[in-house]
């Protein structure tokens, strides 16, 4: 034997430093497993979902707008593009009116795609039935201006349609007008400039649907009740997409709860490494 | 004068905007509206000025035939293949998503995006397995209500025990609600201090250097 | 299995490889797809900006409707932001790059006049009021969710209904806001902005408060790092789903 030859590892310290390798190749089986075999999971709703689906409810009911701001942009798409096609498809399917933008620049495209999408399987018309205003630069100054004037804010459409002549629009001029305001925010800016400048100011409801990672820091909102309700990541897009499943709004994809037998496996394996982690290295400690 | 006139426009656009908030009178609102748009139009020229940064930093890097110039190349092609055919579509391609711009944000983007995230799956795995360890009282409480709610959000987590959802909800809706509602105390106080510091010219970091 | 034929999903698909084979190394296929992202979603973000703002709000009425369209006063109200924007390039002329101060002293006095009413509002007073206890919940709410713990732990004791009664007791029925959670949510916030008070030594009575915002901090991160794993594992789930249902067609 060298003297240079490598110490071999102790079976609990080879516990604690798997191969990086071993760990991504776990992870992709983990994934990539349950979604080929597609598995089921029953989903089940939480309140500040179930808040957000009543409140959409409740503008059925009384006939007032929905406004969804799109705030998140291609790398946060598993998570909020499913969230946003599910509270759509739930608008669509109770005829309520849509108004749709977006205050990020890079959300743009996926914005207008959610929304073209989700019109066309309800057979929605532009123009009487929702309309898409676009993008447009200034987040502060876009929410304060619509508070005020929308027309003055967005003269036209996305699609250069002026507002005036979008039957839909005569009834709604400002952000009181909408009954309810869900922003679909991947972070800065996001819904917490929506509650800022539009619930704060103009005290219109607003609710907002967040990837998984600024759920919790949400909360106090939701406690205080400046947020109607919350949707947290692809779970909570999940769960939307069974509350529109229980009511029998059609519904062309269900991405998330497609997904959620995957993420829950993945969830188990990733808690059974970090015991498995941790067994490793308080037992290869103890031996020293 | 170099620092006097910015000083006192943000000392006047910082009263002026506050004061506004109070008064609903249709002079005040019109004057809203009217700073509403400036803001707008002048954050376009901070965008360029964006572009321009990243197009001066990659021209550079080739200049000097820095490492991974070549690449550089390939983003001011991209850069500029993008934007030539987004402006020659015109603005109502902005409605239009068959434009080639719109195209091939939504394949090349798109996936490029999503996918640059993607892979942060993997280093959390990693850096979870590696990393997280239960040394002390205050690692073993993080670990606990990590577990928890990780279980409470799966729904494999109520196969295995129907309680784990009940648990993970009374953890975000209380002691989690508690220490984020510290927090945003923390931020509300903090983002009005610093605010008020910036418009009283306290703060002056953001005049950068110089006279 | 369905694979697809449309060129497009197959760009998507190999960009996805590449930017993928960063996890076995850094490597130019890597490199190349970064770069590419970088400048197409900079050219995305210029043909945005000037289809939705830059064109319609400014170029256009300026410089091309005409006086019958677009008043006079409306285009000299046009012009001043737009000379406020140009002082941006100034930053390239040293002798008078000061003047890129003017428009970012505008824009930080228009952000912290609207922030600060707003911020007050929303972070502050509605917080503020949400934390205190009423006496509506010592008097009623309290008492009467007390009372349903008692009767749910003597009602059986199995291990599952001893948990549902620790929770009826912690926050009230399920879907209120009762129990002793508001008393919680009250000492978790104070302990936790006591923690963050430094320019005092954590001694005497501060000690025991800033330890107690330490405990509700480590629940609070962690249960934002499990909602994090959360995101990060639909993150990539959401990209295989477009590799076995877009590209391959298997689900």
């Amino acid at each position: 034997m060298t003297a240079n030859a490598p110490e071999k590892k102790t079976f609990w310290q080879w516990l604690a430093t798997i191969d990086r390798r071993i760990l991504y190749l776990v992870m992709c089986l983990v994934v990539v497993i349950p979604l080929i075999a597609m598995l089921r999971s029953t989903v089940e709703v939480t309140s500040p979902v179930q808040d957000v689906f009543n409140a959409i409810e409740s503008l059925a009911v009384h006939q007032k707008p929905l406004l969804v701001s799109v705030d998140f942009d291609p790398t946060s798409r598993a998570e909020m593009y499913p969230m946003l096609t599910a509270i759509l498809r739930h608008a669509f399917a109770r005829r309520v009116k849509v108004v749709e933008l977006g205050i990020w620049q890079t959300g743009f495209g996926l914005a207008q795609r959610a929304l073209n999408e989700t019109a066309t399987e309800y057979g929605m018309k532009y123009g009487e039935d929702y309309v898409f205003l676009g993008f447009k630069v200034g987040v502060d100054a876009v929410i304060l201006g619509m508070g005020e004037n929308i027309k003055k804010t967005f003269p036209v459409d996305a699609r250069k349609i002026p507002l005036d002549s979008s039957p839909m629009m005569s009834s709604i001029r400002k952000l009181s007008d909408f009954g309810l305001i869900v922003s679909i925010s991947a972070g800065t800016p996001g819904y917490q400039d929506w509650l800022l400048y539009a619930q704060a100011r103009y005290h219109v409801r607003t609710a907002a649907g967040t990837t998984a990672v600024s759920a919790a820091d949400a909360y106090p909102y939701l406690g205080s009740g400046q947020l109607t309700g919350l949707l947290a990541g692809m779970k909570g897009a999940a769960e939307y997409e069974a509350l529109d499943a229980q009511h029998g709004f059609k519904q062309a994809s269900t991405l998330a709860s497609t997904a959620m037998p995957a993420l829950s496996y993945a969830h188990i394996a990733i808690i059974i490494l970090v015991i498995i982690g941790n067994i490793g290295f308080f037992a290869s400690r103890r031996r020293k | 004068m170099q620092r006097q006139i910015p000083l006192t426009i943000v000392l006047v656009m910082g009263i002026v905007m506050m004061v506004q908030f109070f008064i609903p009178h249709p002079i005040s609102r019109s004057l809203f509206e009217l700073v509403n748009k400036w803001a707008r139009l002048i954050g376009v020229f901070a965008l360029i000025l964006g572009a321009g940064s990243l197009i001066f930093y990659h021209l550079t890097k080739i200049q000097r035939k820095a490492k991974g110039w070549g690449f550089s190349i390939v983003a001011l092609t991209s850069l500029a293949f993008m934007t030539v055919v987004g402006w020659l579509a015109g603005p109502r391609s902005m409605g239009n998503p068959a434009a080639l711009y719109q195209v091939i944000y939504a394949n090349v983007q798109v996936p490029l995006g999503a996918s640059m995230f993607a892979i942060l799956a993997f280093y959390i795995v990693s850096a979870s397995y590696r990393a997280f360890r239960a040394r002390n009282r205050e690692a073993t409480i993080l670990l606990v209500a990590a577990f928890l709610v990780m279980l409470g959000s799966v729904p494999l987590g109520k196969d295995i025990w129907d309680h784990f959802p009940k648990i993970s909800d009374m953890l975000l809706k209380i002691p989690n609600m508690a220490a984020k509602r510290g927090i945003t105390f923390g931020i509300g106080l903090a983002g009005t201090g610093v605010a008020l510091r910036i418009i009283l010219g306290i703060e002056r970091g953001w005049l950068g250097g110089g006279k | 299995m369905h694979i697809s034929t449309d060129p497009w999903i197959w760009i998507s698909a190999l960009l996805t490889f590449c930017i993928f084979s960063f996890l076995v190394k850094d490597n130019p296929l890597y490199k190349f797809a970064e770069h590419v992202f970088v400048g197409v979603s900079m050219g995305y973000t210029i043909v945005v900006v000037t289809w939705s703002t830059a064109w319609p709000d400014l170029f256009e009425p300026l410089f091309v409707r005409n006086f019958a369209e677009v008043s006079i006063g409306a285009k000299v109200l046009l012009v001043i932001p737009m000379i406020m924007g140009l002082f941006y390039f100034a930053a390239f002329i040293p002798k008078i790059n000061w003047t890129m101060r003017i428009p970012m002293s505008f824009l930080y006095g228009y952000a912290m006049g609207v922030y600060i009413p707003s911020d007050i509002q929303a972070n502050l007073l509605k917080q503020i009021r949400d934390t205190l206890l009423t006496p509506s919940w010592l008097t009623n709410r309290l008492p009467q969710d007390m009372k349903a713990t008692v009767a749910l732990v003597a009602h059986t004791r199995s291990f599952n209904t001893i948990v549902d009664a620790l929770l009826m007791f912690i926050r009230g029925p399920e879907g209120s806001r009762g129990g002793i959670g508001p008393l919680i949510i009250l000492i978790g916030a104070i302990a936790t902005i006591t923690y963050f008070i430094f320019s005092r030594e954590h001694k005497g009575i501060l000690k025991p408060v800033a330890n107690t915002g330490i405990i509700f901090l480590m629940i609070g991160f962690g249960a934002s790092f499990g909602y994090t794993v959360m995101a990060r594992l639909s993150l990539f789930i959401g990209q295989v789903q477009f590799l076995l249902h877009d590209w391959l067609g298997v689900i």
